[in-house]
């Protein structure tokens, strides 16, 4: 149990919990987007909507309850930022590569 | 595991289950009732002797109904078997505008020995609806596009998210070494956060899946604006069911009787039991009717059943999307999912599981406020002399209280209250002031008599208001003449049987808490025996409380 004690993970509450709350949405929003263009049956399945709208909670609280394990708040905004960031980009661009207008 | 990480989340647990506690106690113990809504509904309507009719009279009931109330053809619903909590073969809102929870103007109509029209205006009892919405809402009024207290509990589900898996780091250092012990020794404490965890852990899939179910429940429309905006944008989010074809008009007469419909039904769907027809705007273009019913095998959309929609005049199946067992793969999943939060799987059995599912979640709650404040506990040292308790420790046990009991009671009472003041007042203005009153009063009784005395009264008096219910049941078997009603139906008596059984344990529950409360350690918020004076620590029989 010796860690040194910079990696002792800082509480940072306010800078996570929101990090947890906007960009883990924002993530889980792109994640459940990509998934409803790429996942089974692509973005024109009947009745699929619903399960990606029903997914989103899961992603979303999973992203969340483990921003806490980022050594800083800051981290957590860095890292949890460009991957939001780079999700939406793919999402953003998925239409163009399947060739849907 | 670092101890770091654990502390982290150990501050996360605490907080967030204390703020989402007391509202997800009351939900969960209104929750397990509405289980069994539909007997409750049963239960809280008084008897009624309604003229039945039979299959080949539905048509002639229908178009008689339109042709004399055309506040019928905004749609109504055609019953196919009586019950108690039946008004009527054919029901409808006169008034269907002022809210979309309940009906504000329900009328019934049937026919007579001589096949004639019969109308009247009914009060359908609002008790098992208002155990739906204390289940829904925690109590918290309010109503906008949703009740607001369903956003309330959307917000208060992300909290139980978190505190859910914060609970579970906490837990996995020690969940092997301590897997489902149980340790009831000298150390009250102990014995809670060992009954807290077990019951915890073997419940933890029913909890992240409630949690989970409930913030859809509360921000469906939010996720699909998401989803619309980011991903599907121009894309329809749901297919309309293409316009009618017909070659008919739309008028009464070429209505095709339900029992053929019914047939047409049999045909795709054997195993499905329909049980009522909702006819939605039967003499318009879009006229459509869902007709709702059970098949044990399979998973059902609804709390208790399965629909699907037809085309009231060329009898055409027109969804078969929540019709049980006929499902694409996507719906499916979608159905699987409400039915784990409803329970509609497995019929009885499964219902009384999630009953006791319920039940151990309203503990978890309760007994992780009992912990909070136990923590916090200033301990009396070895011949030292009287300690203070917090006075944050002491408002909050007394809250936990207060409002855990209050609710148990406030519905206990209410329920009794709807059938002694039957036809004094509006019936739900009579369930809502029953409740309200008794659980703001306990709230209010608690803080001002302490947690101890608060816990030991107020656990007693939940019990007390709990044997009103089966009191009330046998008076009114007993005493003709009086306003209170006893349905006699196996189901309706075992809800007054299951009151008799939760009022007994309460009061043996009270009866212990006193024990502790009485003759317990001194150095507690909920010692309330005699002051202690002298610098002798007071030896202690351990007493599981």
């Amino acid at each position: 149990m010796a860690k040194s004690k910079t990696a002792v993970i800082q509480p940072d509450w306010i800078s996570k919990t929101l990090a947890g709350a906007l960009l883990g949405l924002g993530l889980a929003v792109a994640i459940s987007g990509l998934f409803a263009w790429w996942g089974a049956g692509g973005i024109d399945t009947p009745n699929k909507v619903q399960f990606n709208m029903w997914v989103i909670p899961l992603y979303w609280m999973t992203i969340w309850s483990l921003v806490y394990l980022f050594r800083t708040g800051l981290r957590a905004w860095l890292v949890l930022g460009a991957a939001t960031a780079a999700a939406h980009i793919a999402l953003f661009v998925t239409p163009q590569i399947l060739g849907a207008a | 595991m670092r101890a770091d990480i654990i502390k982290t989340y150990k501050t996360l647990h605490t907080w967030t289950g204390l703020i989402a506690g007391m509202a997800l106690f009351i939900c969960f113990f209104a929750g397990a009732m509405t289980m069994f809504k539909g007997t409750l509904d049963r239960w809280a309507t008084p008897p009624q002797s309604v003229e039945w009719v039979d299959d080949s009279q539905w048509l002639t009931l229908m178009q008689q109904t339109l042709a004399t109330h055309p506040e019928a053809e905004n749609g109504f619903v055609l019953n196919l078997r009586p019950a108690e909590n039946v008004a009527a073969p054919l029901v409808w809102d006169a008034n269907p505008e002022r809210s979309h929870h309940d009906p504000q103007e329900p009328w019934g109509a049937t026919l007579n020995k001589d096949g004639e029209l019969v109308t009247y205006r009914y009060a359908a009892s609002p008790m098992a609806q208002l155990v739906d919405m204390l289940h829904q809402t925690a109590g918290i009024p309010g109503e906008g596009h949703h009740l607001f207290g369903v956003y309330v509990m959307g917000v208060i589900s992300v909290l139980y998210a978190l505190a859910i898996v914060s609970g579970l780091v906490v837990l996995l250092p020690t969940l092997l070494k301590d897997f489902l012990i149980v340790r009831r020794g000298k150390n009250l404490k102990r014995f809670w956060l060992d009954a807290h965890n077990v019951v915890g852990i073997t419940s933890l899939p029913f909890h992240i899946m409630i949690a989970l179910t409930v913030i859809v429940f509360a921000f469906h429309d939010q996720l699909y604006a998401a989803l619309a905006g980011t991903t599907y944008k121009d894309r329809p989010l749901f297919e309309r069911h293409a316009p009618h074809e017909r070659s008919m008009e739309t008028v009464a007469d070429n209505l095709l009787p339900p029992a053929v419909l019914l047939a047409n039904l049999k045909e795709t769907a054997p195993d499905f039991v329909p049980r009522e027809m909702a006819y939605s705007n039967p003499l318009g273009e879009r006229a459509e009717v869902r007709i709702g019913g059970e098949n044990h095998d399979h998973m059902v959309r609804g709390s208790d059943r399965g629909f699907v929609a037809m085309d009231p005049y060329t009898g055409e199946v027109e969804g078969t999307e929540y019709l049980p067992g006929q499902e694409d793969p996507w719906t499916e999943i979608i159905i699987t999912i409400f039915s784990l939060h409803f329970g509609s799987f497995g019929g009885d059995f499964m219902r009384w599981v999630y009953v006791f599912m319920g039940l151990a979640g309203a503990f978890i709650f309760y007994s992780g406020n009992l912990l909070w404040v136990e923590t916090r506990r200033r301990k009396q040292r070895r011949k030292g002399g009287p300690v203070e308790q917090k006075r944050s420790t002491r408002l909050m046990a007394s809250a936990t209280i207060g409002v855990c009991w209050g609710a148990v009671a406030g519905v206990a009472l209410s329920m009794s209250a709807g059938k002694w003041l039957y036809d004094t007042m509006a019936a739900d203005t009579l369930y809502m002031w029953a409740y309200y009153v008794v659980f703001l009063a306990s709230v209010a009784w608690a803080f001002w008599r302490g947690p101890g005395r608060g816990a030991v009264e107020l656990i007693a008096f939940a019990g007390l208001a709990w044997l009103t219910v089966p009191f009330t049941a046998l008076l009114a078997w007993l005493v003709p003449g009086i306003p209170a009603w006893v349905q006699t139906a196996p189901g309706t008596l075992a809800v007054d049987g299951s009151a008799l059984v939760a009022g007994l344990l309460l009061l043996e529950m009270s009866r212990r808490t006193a024990k502790r409360v009485f003759h317990g350690n001194t150095d507690s918020v909920w010692y309330a025996g005699e002051p202690v004076l002298d610098e002798q620590p007071v030896e202690i029989k351990a007493n599981a409380a």
